[in-house]
């Protein structure tokens, strides 16, 4: 009996290790690929443009481009299915650049295509696919603002007029190196949203492209160094994972990767919703939180832990304003980050920023262009849906970006400006709001009434990368304490920070009167003491 | 007789106790800054190199290096070090309060809590100096009268840029920039 068991042990051990071994073994597996693609004739030739090495990349890819077509890296378009909304770059104004509406030839640095400049863009041209952005490996491939999704194919001044150049891709060096998208390849447009590093998103900055294990316990790397697509894993060039539709209280099991799963770029999707298991004198407290909090909310303790830092505020209401020889200004802060610039107006960067809590079920509604507006309020571009008792909704960390945007006064709706570009009616180049706004509203096909103001916005963002070593998750005491992280989402009782005055009562009445007791209980027998040594010495 | 002895002893163990609790509180002060880390130590930098009486900039260091070095981490902290020749002179030459030179530069801390407020710390060189005899006492006392300045902060000044240091100064290494001790 003894030696079956002892053989089921060795068998169980003898399967672990094996599937440790192959979970291990994966990064460097996925290294080694079948083809090197600089032997591929058709990739041996000098090419002029990106189109044409798509197609090329197509002649053996033969699904490839219209796969891509069908996702939101090339539609800007995605539709909330339980709400019908239509969102995605192409609806929503932000309160960061705000839109790409009439700005299309700077903000396509960021498109996976080619040549989308203004509304006449063919989204079914599968040559207008950009292949390189995401699977070059070389590190040489960039997509600069101002030439609609193209790489520079000639030497290149830029920004225009600053004396600094910017060499030509080498398209079939390029071509001939492509790869599994890196942090590096995603990180290009993702790191650098809003036009700056780290502006955006808080979580996601270019010292992701190479962190240490303090930054992030999955990307580390000279650890685990996840590359994004192991989280955000993909299939038919659909990338998993959006803000778009989160599932905020993921419940069930971890899944070894290749198992079906709706929800790959979750926690839970490889820890389970029982995740701890180190210290059997807190699991089961540990884990009992799970109902209640996402598990972002303790181990990511703070966001933008690294010296790049992130956008806290953008206040366009100072945009325009000119230096004291009436000339543009650029003015950096502290930290050398940027603070003000007379094309965009102010800002407030900081670093190691607290999130801010919310209760949250995965369903966001956001302003998107021509919504009404309310002006003597702080405006929600987007707003968080969920409640406590929810059992769909977790408490969140979220950055929340503030900023002042233009709005038209008597429309009540928040401004499509045309900002970016090289033609007289862009706010960068006239600074001068009332052309900006007559061609973006122009353009957008929004009503105009003349007269625009500014107007307070917050944005939220979910916090889910920079996930810290486990020994520097939040202490029980930072939400628990008296200075409770937590302190204002409410609906919640929070041992040792929310006090109910009744228990308190019956609490302290309790230690006083075992006090008293103590107290008269010792003295009582000091007095006995006492009152019966004399007794003994007379005796 | 005992009962006496015995109470002295504990009360004499108690204000012990107190004393103790409290000689934290009383040998530093902290603050909390409505500024960044960077922003709070730049206009800290700005303050001391405006002030007169022969105070310098000594150097900035950055204690959470040596841990990221390590491969951990912590909340900013950054440490603003400055001297002034004018009160430092008269000590270093008098042989009986030379060792005073450990309480050398002033330093001035700014760090980020778990609570995303930034403070500022600083040493209560009055106390200390009082401890010393009248010399110390009086040099100590224009000490805290000039670090009280260095931590005033005009709101309507812009921000001004962060002086990093010239040489070395930071992670622990020795050096900084020319300085007036």
């Amino acid at each position: 009996m003894n030696q079956k068991i002892d053989l089921l042990a060795a068998t169980l051990l003898a399967v672990a290790l094996a599937f440790g071994n192959a979970w291990a073994a994966a990064p460097a597996a996925a290294k080694k690929s079948t083809a090197d693609h600089a032997k591929f004739k058709e990739l041996q030739k000098a090419f002029t443009t990106g189109p044409d090495v798509t197609k090329a990349c197509l002649s053996c890819h033969t699904e490839a481009a219209e796969q891509v077509q069908h996702t939101k890296h090339w539609t800007w378009e995605y539709t909330d299915p339980k709400t019908g909304q239509k969102l995605g770059k192409r609806a929503i104004i932000n309160n960061y650049c705000t839109t790409t509406i009439s700005n299309e030839k700077d903000c396509m640095a960021c498109h996976a295509g080619y040549g989308w400049k203004d509304a006449s863009f063919d989204f079914k041209a599968v040559e207008n696919v950009d292949c390189l952005v995401c699977h070059d490996s070389t590190g040489t491939y960039r997509k600069l603002p101002g030439f609609a999704g193209h790489p520079v194919y000639e030497r290149t001044e830029f920004p225009k007029g600053s004396g600094k150049f910017v060499e030509a891709v080498d398209l079939q060096k390029v071509a001939q190196k492509v790869a599994l998208p890196s942090r590096a390849n995603c990180g290009a447009c993702h790191f650098f949203g809003a036009g700056g590093d780290g502006t955006k998103h808080g979580d996601l900055d270019s010292a992701l492209k190479n962190p240490p294990k303090a930054l992030d316990v999955h990307m580390d790397a000279k650890g685990l160094n996840f590359s994004c697509v192991k989280c955000h894993s993909t299939s038919g060039h659909e990338v998993s994972g959006s803000r778009y539709e989160m599932a905020a209280a993921l419940k069930g099991h971890a899944r070894v990767r290749g198992e079906a799963d709706d929800e790959p770029a979750s926690c839970q999707s490889c820890h389970g919703d029982k995740p701890h298991h180190e210290n059997p004198l807190f699991v089961e407290r540990l884990n009992a939180h799970t109902d209640k909090l996402a598990c972002q909310t303790c181990h990511i303790p703070e966001y933008a832990r690294d010296g790049v830092g992130t956008e806290k505020s953008w206040d366009w209401s100072t945009a325009t304003r000119m230096g004291p020889e009436g000339k543009p200004v650029l003015v950096k802060d502290s930290a050398g980050r940027r603070a003000f610039d007379s094309k965009k107006g102010n800002f407030a960067w900081d670093s190691y920023l607290v999130p801010e809590y919310r209760w949250f079920n995965g369903q966001v509604t956001y302003k998107v262009k021509g919504d009404k507006i309310d002006s003597s309020k702080i405006v929600e571009i987007n707003h968080l849906e969920g409640k406590v008792n929810d059992p769909d909704s977790r408490i969140w960390p979220f950055k929340v970006h503030r900023g002042k945007q233009v709005y038209d006064t008597e429309n009540n709706i928040l401004i499509v400006a045309h900002t970016a570009g090289e033609d007289e009616s862009a706010l960068w180049q006239s600074f001068d709001w009332q052309k900006a706004i007559t061609a973006g509203m122009k353009t957008a096909g929004l009503p105009y009434s003349g007269k625009y103001g500014f107007v307070s916005t917050e944005m939220s963002w979910p916090i889910t990368h920079m996930v810290a070593p486990k020994g520097d998750a939040l202490r029980c005491a930072q939400c628990h304490g008296g200075e409770s992280r937590l302190a204002g989402i409410g609906g919640l009782y929070l041992p040792g920070f929310n006090g109910n005055r009744l228990v308190e009562s019956i609490g302290w009445g309790a230690v006083a009167l075992a006090l008293i007791g103590v107290l008269i209980h010792g003295f009582t027998r000091i007095c006995f003491f006492c009152n019966k040594k004399p007794k003994e010495t007379a005796q | 007789m005992l009962k006496a002895i015995g109470g002295l002893i504990v009360g004499v163990l108690g204000t012990l106790a107190v004393v103790w609790n409290m000689a934290g509180n009383l040998v530093f002060n902290e603050q909390e800054s409505p500024y960044t880390v960077e922003e709070t130590v730049a206009r800290i930098q700005q303050n001391i190199q405006a002030a007169g009486n022969g105070w310098s900039l000594m150097g900035l260091r950055n204690p959470i290096k040596p841990i990221q070095a390590d491969g951990g981490d912590a909340l900013p902290a950054l440490m603003i070090e400055a001297c002034s020749s004018k009160y430092s002179g008269p000590i270093l030459k008098d042989d009986k309060i030379r060792f005073l030179s450990i309480l050398m530069p002033c330093k001035i801390s700014v760090y980020k809590k778990s609570n995303g407020k930034v403070y500022i710390g600083t040493m209560n060189a009055g106390l200390i100096g009082s401890m010393f005899g009248p010399l110390v006492g009086d040099i100590m006392k224009n000490v805290v009268a000039d670090q009280q300045k260095f931590l005033v902060m005009d709101p309507t000044k812009p921000a001004p840029p962060i002086v990093l240091p010239k040489t070395g100064g930071e992670g622990g290494s020795g050096g900084g920039s020319a300085g007036g001790c």
